[in-house]
């Protein structure tokens, strides 16, 4: 009950911010683009005729391959357009409960101050993994049902950008709890996803870099951040039927999300307020 | 909950240190104080005495340095010994997303009150705090007033047994403050502990039966409202004394106040103002009244915190 109101909280304000709103929108006009001006007639087997804005595309394209184009893009718009709105959307919601007047009161209750925090955590995660399942559901029906094609793997994007962001979101935690500023928490999270696909080139600089130490440090830059652009990498190689290396990106990341909240969490233990 | 006191603090120490000059403040020195069950507290001090600091090291909100602070016998620290608070903070921010009836709601859901208790509950206080035509409209519409009957709902929706109010009846109009007196009044009669944080001295003497001042850290003075203000003087009222006898009556007063016409002069003793009647008769002036005082709460908190 306590962890539900928790959570409710944090989508009532999260609702109140009209950025969510934005995210809601676009999410919606995407899926009325599907729905009405995006018509696909299967003629016979993998080739269609594809029509967008009453207007005839191409010469006997390839289904599948459409779709999984589509998904793609939808994907990469969910992981970057979308992870940024959100992000800022989310900055906001640790500083605000940290306010005077506001959190002396929370902590009156019979409540741990972890139980508080991993509370508005989680709301917010929930808030983005409701958005982002709108968006991935609604497009997959809707082009599952034009095209007859169910591929269940877009669905990946759902639990990989909710993913993401959670371990993003950690950062906004830690930063809140430390700084209780909605800017600094913007910008250093912001700051991670810009400079994740330069980390990435890690075998590119290891021929780049002269001297070890600079290896090293690159190594440990690399090896410590979160993997935002891998794991988005990653699920677009899985929609798009590619292969690719491993999973390391996805459990150094979460191990990263997961020092960093404990971190926070840590450091709001201890904290007067 | 078997503890004779409702608020039991030991030595309650809180050192506040920069971060980088290492310099050291303390809000609150070696605190020690027993709020017995079912009174009504309060807790005075100039500004910066370390109220404040004291509270919020009950609600878990500040860890002390030194001491121990218990809530009927439990650790506050622990969040269990929280759950028999009601709390209204001093300048509080209540979300303004909420309505009245739904910020009620979730408070009363963190303090484990269940949904069906709550859909019963939560217009009950509204009503009692007279804000039931305001119950669907968003916060950010209420009054200052408005939000601190709201705000004193909400430490009253879970049926607490202790209270504790940071300045109740802040930017409350006179007919608030009599409303909240009453409804505070009808907990007092249900046993329930409340303890009043508040500058106005004149609310606090006519409603606490305990009080205690803190001044720069420490218990400067405490104990019952009817010991601290108990017979300390006397006051001798009359009308147009001659001027030369005015000013020797003032040098033997310990104050002087002209109203109405009347001079009225405080004496700190019997024989001071009996001497001071004997002048004034042999000068054949007329006199209003000669009465035995109290020292009002005022009194009492600037003697204790000019010491």
């Amino acid at each position: 009950m306590v962890t539900l109101a928790l959570i409710s909280d944090t989508f009532r304000e999260a609702l109140a911010r009209k950025i969510f709103w934005v995210l809601f929108g676009l999410s919606t006009l995407l899926i009325l683009f599907f729905l009405f001006l995006l018509r696909i007639d299967i003629a016979s087997g993998a080739t269609a005729t594809i029509t967008l804005f009453g207007r005839q595309a191409g010469a006997n394209p390839n289904v599948d391959r459409l779709v999984r184009g589509v998904y793609g893009g939808i994907a990469t718009f969910l992981y970057t357009w979308g992870m940024f709105l959100a992000v800022f959307a989310s900055a906001g919601l640790i500083p605000s409960v940290l306010e005077p007047g506001r959190i002396e009161l929370l902590l009156s209750k019979p409540l741990s101050r972890t139980h508080i925090l991993l509370g508005r955590f989680a709301g917010n995660v929930l808030v983005v993994a409701l958005n982002t399942s709108y968006l991935v559901l609604g497009v997959w029906i809707i082009l599952g049902l034009k095209t007859g094609i169910w591929s269940p793997v877009f669905l990946i994007s759902i639990a990989t950008t909710t993913f993401i962001f959670a371990v993003l979101l950690s950062v906004v935690v830690f930063i809140g709890v430390t700084l209780e500023s909605a800017a600094a928490a913007t910008m250093i999270t912001v700051a991670l996803m810009i400079i994740s696909p330069i980390l990435a080139q890690t075998s590119l600089m290891m021929r780049l870099l002269s001297s070890e130490w600079s290896r090293n440090l690159w190594r440990g830059i690399y090896y410590s951040l979160p993997k935002v652009y891998e794991v988005g990498k990653m699920t677009l190689d899985a929609i798009q039927s590619r292969t690719f290396a491993g999973y390391a990106p996805i459990w150094s990341s979460a191990v990263f999300g997961a020092v960093v909240l404990g971190a926070a969490l840590a450091i709001f233990q201890r904290r007067d307020f | 909950m078997d503890s004779e006191y409702a608020i039991t603090t030991q030595d309650l120490t809180k050192v506040y240190r920069s971060r980088w000059t290492r310099r050291e403040v303390r809000a609150i020195d070696g605190v020690s104080l027993n709020v017995r069950r079912g009174t009504i507290f309060g807790l005075l001090g100039p500004n910066g005495a370390g109220k404040t600091t004291f509270v919020k090291t009950l609600l878990s909100a500040v860890r002390p340095t030194r001491g121990s602070a218990l809530i009927f016998g439990r650790d506050a620290s622990q969040p269990e010994a929280r759950r028999p608070i009601g709390y209204l903070p001093e300048n509080h921010r209540f979300p303004t997303y909420f309505t009245g009836a739904g910020m009620l709601d979730f408070y009363a859901a963190l303090s484990g009150v269940d949904a069906a208790r709550r859909k019963k509950l939560i217009p009950e206080q509204l009503e009692l705090v007279g804000l039931s035509e305001w119950a669907t409209m968003r916060i950010g519409k209420y009054s200052k007033g408005m939000l601190q009957r709201l705000g004193l709902a909400q430490a009253l929706i879970h049926s607490p047994t202790i209270l504790i109010l940071d300045e109740p009846t802040d930017g409350v109009d006179p007919v608030g403050r009599r409303q909240i007196r009453d409804i505070l009044g009808g907990f007092e009669a249900r046993g329930v502990t409340i303890f009043i944080n508040s500058h106005l001295l004149a609310e606090v003497e006519t409603f606490c039966r305990e009080v205690a001042i803190l001044h720069k850290g420490k218990v400067a003075l405490s104990g019952k409202m009817q010991d601290l203000t108990a017979g300390k003087g006397y006051r001798l009222s009359v009308p147009h004394p001659p001027e030369a006898l005015t000013e020797e009556l003032r040098g033997r007063a310990t104050s002087m106040a002209v109203r109405d016409g009347l001079v009225d002069f405080q004496f700190p003793s019997r024989e001071l103002a009996n001497g001071a009647l004997d002048l004034l008769r042999a000068e054949h002036c007329e006199i209003e009244a000669l009465a035995p005082t109290t020292s009002t709460l005022e009194d009492v908190f600037v003697r204790t915190v000019s010491k």
